[in-house]
């Protein structure tokens, strides 16, 4: 499945026509640009938080990233889905924050707080997935959040993250693993 | 990694949900963002750059004009000599559009009468800003959030402008003389 299925506005709000709000944000309407962010903003948050593993993260390149979004609107071809083009915004603004507090971010603690790798032998209960993701490092995390949850093809989150194709499968494998270790799957 | 163990993750993670609302409403911040940075929206309000490359090709537009009115009729038009312009597919403005071509034309006049060494360089330096200018539009379909590129797509245009500008300026004393 691509981005362009899985990102199908009028599944996330059927009967509404998401392109009229389009237009009239366009024509610089901030109320048709509220309901872009209602309809969108469950989507794009969930994204924003499993990039970054950090809840007030998360907030705050959500709301960049429909800032963003309204500046950039002007040269918003119609040809691409919106919802297509918001996640493109919300990934470049969850990649460009951590580049520019990357200090910030290495030393604050993890959200969850969790090992990266559970030990097998200790008989502490499986961990939650989300959890799991969290404590993925920052590389692998984003892979495996744009194919493995949000169904983007290895090419589309390579051009999104800025790296090699090759790069991007070997760090979806590396996410996969550290994960089923994380979670004890190998030994079941 | 087992088959079995990769399985169980896919299905985990088939299982998670997409949507995620988040814990509070975000509409406040953006909308106090959007009245910040309302300057800088197109709609509404010409860019920064847009309206100094406006400024710049007012000016030079006067600078003409008072050339004209104060010693005679300019060189008459010459053919044009630069290459087929680029698609700019962001330009819907019509007054700017209308400001830039006869910025232009006057470029081209005053462009005619250098000599050619110094009018290939010109016209090497201006392919230069609009091939620039062009690659970095394409790098903002794909990174249309990217200040950065949004910075060096604006600063073209004022590249543009300010060349057109020096042209206009270091030919108008020659063009006095015949």
């Amino acid at each position: 499945m691509d981005t362009a299925q899985l990102l199908q506005p009028e599944a996330e709000m059927p009967g509404i026509d998401t392109g009229e709000f389009v237009v009239g944000a366009i024509a610089g309407d901030t109320g048709a640009f509220e309901q872009l962010y209602r309809q969108f903003s469950p989507r794009i948050y969930g994204l924003c938080l499993r990039m970054t593993g950090q809840r007030e993260a998360a907030e705050d390149c959500t709301q960049e990233s429909f800032i963003a979004a309204w500046k950039a609107l002007p040269r918003f071809e119609q040809r691409s889905r919106f919802s297509t083009w918001l996640h493109r915004i919300a990934v470049h603004t969850v990649l460009s924050r951590r580049r520019g507090l990357r200090n910030l971010y290495e030393v604050a603690e993890p959200a969850t707080g969790l090992p990266e790798v559970a030990d097998p032998g200790s008989g502490s209960p499986p961990l939650d997935i989300e959890q799991a993701i969290a404590s993925l490092p920052d590389g692998a995390r984003h892979v495996l959040v744009l194919v493995g949850i949000y169904g983007y093809s290895h090419a589309e989150a390579a051009a999104s993250l800025g790296i090699a194709e090759g790069t991007c499968k070997a760090q979806l494998h590396r996410a996969r693993s550290l994960l089923a270790a994380t979670l004890g799957l190998e030994e079941k | 990694m087992t088959e079995p163990a990769r399985n169980s993750l896919d299905a985990q993670l088939a299982k998670l949900p997409r949507d995620l609302p988040p814990p509070r409403n975000l509409w406040p911040g953006i909308a106090r963002g959007i009245e910040r940075g309302a300057l800088r929206n197109p709609q509404r309000h010409r860019p920064m750059a847009w309206a100094a490359a406006a400024a710049v090709a007012g000016a030079c537009l006067a600078s003409a004009l008072t050339w004209v009115v104060l010693h005679g009729r300019p060189n008459s038009p010459s053919a044009p000599i630069m290459a087929a312009q680029p698609s700019y597919g962001d330009v819907t403005t019509a007054r700017y559009v209308a400001a830039r071509d006869s910025l232009e034309q006057t470029f081209q006049q005053r462009l005619a009468s250098l000599d050619p060494a110094t009018r290939a360089k010109v016209e090497a330096s201006l392919a230069t800003i609009r091939k620039a200018h062009e690659d970095i539009r394409q790098a903002l379909v794909a990174a249309p959030a990217s200040p950065v590129l949004e910075q060096l797509w604006e600063s073209t245009w004022q590249d543009e402008f300010d060349l057109y500008d020096r042209v206009v300026q270091a030919t108008q004393p020659t063009m006095t003389r015949t």
